[in-house]
């Protein structure tokens, strides 16, 4: 359970650790289902180009590290490239993240 | 002091800018290591050689005079030294080091005149040697020559060291300002989402077309749009939001919302949209049946009248600050709407009459369901209402900022609830002055439908200054209301501990979700013995005198779901306060620089 795989368009698999994916409470449910046999997981996104797919997974794991930093500590900004920004709102809006 | 200012040219010209709350001279001294200190030591010095100076003048004849001058070492004084004794001695080791510094000694003549004995000079070489890297550092930084007054010895590492310091501290600084106005911002959330992380990235770059503004935006306006087409309503208003609070909505970006689908759409700075902005609102976006426009300066007769002729589904109009409508215009609005509004919300203007008021009424009154008049300065007779809101689903009534304190009454308030209370959601009399506890006793029976129980979600009751703890102990002791989510009980100056108590003794205590208890200066404390919220998500105790470390822990354990807690003005609350995680405090005197 330590990794999934995000398939995007062009059947790109991208990993993306657990702990980052259940971030997404979309994700969080699809692997919670009772029908995931096969190893390593995959979810298929397949409607998702794959850049963006990859900024996903990026902001994922940028949460997942950042979450429970100290009080005193910094956070960097987390960079989305301009051109990116309304495909991404779109996934973020889908993933819900 | 002159000579610092040479360095921070030579050496630390980019450090020099002025940062944060400091001017730059300031950061300039403490990143040079400068403080009132080392100011005196320098001082101290120079007089010490003045003085030698004098007595050198007087023992001029006396060799040995200058061995006492040992124990007056300083930098520049053993440089003096050391020149002095390579005029004595040539095979110095020191010769190369100090040629330099040979012409430069202005004051060296003096210093020659003292020759040191043997044993002294090895001392001084001693530690001279100790020292080098410092005379290293003062050649590497420019040839400028040796002033009479002796420096602070400030070695290269603690100089390397007090920047370190410094820029450690300017990053300290710059962090918990950065906290600070994420504080104020109300962010408890330290990572935002990527949702508002895009949405702030399309705003920014949507400001940043417009100051390129040519027409070939249009076209870029209509790509952004075709794409923004797939996302849900919320993030629409959201992106509105944005907009609104970067001051950026106006007739370009407007064009954003130009979408045949969406249905409500709260806009919360308009200032810039013209009335041509708003003509083609009506137009693009037809099927809209909630329109708020905060801000609407802008907003013309021929505007408004457009809105009410094109948007055939328009039930639901908040307006603020529509200066330009005039009252014939009013007039001809609510006799168009006549039938079809449901909610209308009006602020900030003097031109809305009790003519204005009473066309609305009369069209429109059956049908209203909300109703909010907020500091309109023209209208002073409010007794028509009664006779006219008869709703019976009526849900939002908000009387608030009459011209006159005189023009909402205790008669106007209670003879209007008893037609509409039972149904009422909303009930908002901020700054009705003249309202007193007569209002608040026959709320009880305006409010209780069903068996002494209200359906009231919100309640403000802000500036009420003449309702007392008797009324309000009256009032949650009598009705019962378990759908109370917001409640303002701010500046209400004469309620005590007894009033509040029963609030949180009533069953709104255990539904309510944000709570203002700002400015009830007559609170000792001991109602948040009887506290216990489980909802509660926000909760302002600003300007509080009981309010201290103490209360701040005991909230935070007996309200598991607070999150943000407002202290303004609370001066007993200090950094020591112990915070549970999960809740963050807002307003304290030491978050602040």
């Amino acid at each position: 359970m330590s990794e999934v795989l995000l398939v995007s368009k062009d059947d790109l698999e991208i990993p993306v650790s657990y702990e980052a994916a259940i971030i997404s409470p979309v994700l969080k449910g699809m692997l919670s289902g009772p029908f995931l046999e096969e190893h390593p997981i995959k979810i298929e996104l397949k409607d998702i180009e794959p850049q963006v797919l990859a900024k996903v997974v990026e902001y994922l794991e940028y949460c997942s590290t950042y979450r429970n930093v100290g009080e005193n500590d910094d956070i960097p900004e987390f960079d989305v490239p301009t051109e990116m920004s309304l495909e991404l709102l779109l996934v973020a809006d889908y993933l819900n993240i | 002091m002159y000579r610092g200012s040479n360095r921070a040219k030579s050496g630390q010209g980019e450090n020099s800018e002025v940062r944060g709350p400091n001017s730059a001279l300031t950061q300039f001294l403490k990143e040079q290591g400068i403080n009132a200190e080392s100011i005196r030591q320098k001082w101290l010095k120079s007089r010490e050689k003045e003085t030698k100076e004098v007595s050198t003048d007087v023992k001029e004849e006396e060799e040995d005079e200058d061995v006492s001058s040992s124990k007056y070492f300083t930098k520049g004084r053993r440089r003096a030294i050391s020149d002095s004794s390579e005029e004595n001695d040539e095979d110095d080791e020191d010769d190369d080091e100090e040629e330099d510094n040979n012409n430069a000694d202005g004051n060296s003549l003096q210093t020659r005149r003292s020759v040191p004995r043997s044993d002294d000079r090895l001392k001084r070489f001693a530690i001279a040697e100790e020292d080098s890297d410092e005379e290293e550092y003062d050649e590497g930084m420019s040839s400028r020559t040796i002033s009479e007054t002796p420096v602070p010895a400030i070695s290269q590492e603690q100089l390397e060291l007090n920047l370190k310091k410094s820029k450690q501290q300017l990053m300290q600084r710059r962090r918990k300002k950065k906290r600070a106005a994420e504080l104020l911002d109300r962010k408890i959330r330290r990572i935002s989402t990527l949702q508002d992380v895009c949405i702030s990235q399309i705003s920014a770059n949507i400001s940043k077309l417009q100051q390129n503004t040519n027409s070939a935006d249009d076209t870029i306006h209509s790509k952004i749009r075709e794409t923004l087409g797939g996302i849900s309503t919320q993030n629409m208003n959201k992106l509105a939001r944005t907009l609104s609070k970067n001051r950026a909505l106006n007739d370009h970006t407007l064009q954003l919302f130009l979408k045949t689908e969406l249905r409500s759409l709260a806009f919360h700075d308009c200032s810039k949209l013209s009335y041509e902005g708003y003509k083609m609102l009506a137009i693009f976006a037809p099927h809209l049946s909630e329109l708020s426009l905060q801000m609407c300066g802008q907003l013309n007769n021929e505007a408004l009248l457009y809105i009410a002729e094109k948007l055939p589904n328009l039930d639901s109009l908040y307006l603020d600050g529509p200066f330009l409508i005039n009252e014939y215009t009013w007039d001809i609005f609510f006799t168009r709407m006549g039938g079809r509004l449901k909610a209308f919300h009006v602020s900030n203007t003097h031109r809305f009459t009790n003519d204005s008021l009473r066309s609305l009424l009369e069209h429109c009154g059956n049908n209203l369901v909300s109703l909010r008049l907020s500091r309109l300065d023209d209208l002073t007779d409010y007794s028509i209402m009664p006779q006219y809101l008869k709703c019976p689903n009526f849900e939002n009534l908000g009387l608030e900022h009459p011209a006159k304190e005189e023009y909402i009454t205790d008669d106007i308030l209670v003879a209007t609830l008893k037609n509409i209370g039972s149904t009422l959601k909303h009930l908002s009399l901020n700054g009705c002055l003249a309202v007193t506890d007569t209002t608040i006793i026959n709320l009880k029976d305006a409010l209780s439908a069903d068996a002494g129980t209200s359906v009231l979600e919100s309640l403000e009751l802000e500036e009420l200054d003449q309702i007392t703890s008797d009324g309000i102990v009256f009032l949650f002791s009598e009705v019962s209301m378990p759908n109370l989510k917001v409640c303002s009980f701010r500046r209400c100056l004469q309620l005590d501990d007894m009033a509040i108590t029963e609030f949180f003794l009533n069953k709104a205590g255990k539904s309510i979700m944000t709570l203002s208890l700002n400015s009830l200066k007559a609170l000792k404390g001991d109602c948040f013995d009887a506290m216990e919220c489980p909802e509660l998500k926000k909760l302002d105790i600003g300007f509080l005198g009981c309010a201290n470390d103490v209360l701040i822990k005991k909230l935070g354990e007996q309200n598991a779901k607070l999150e943000i807690l407002e202290v303004f003005g609370d001066n007993l609350v200090s950094g020591k306060a112990e915070i549970r995680s999960g809740l963050t405090v807002i307003g304290r005197q030491s978050d602040t620089l």
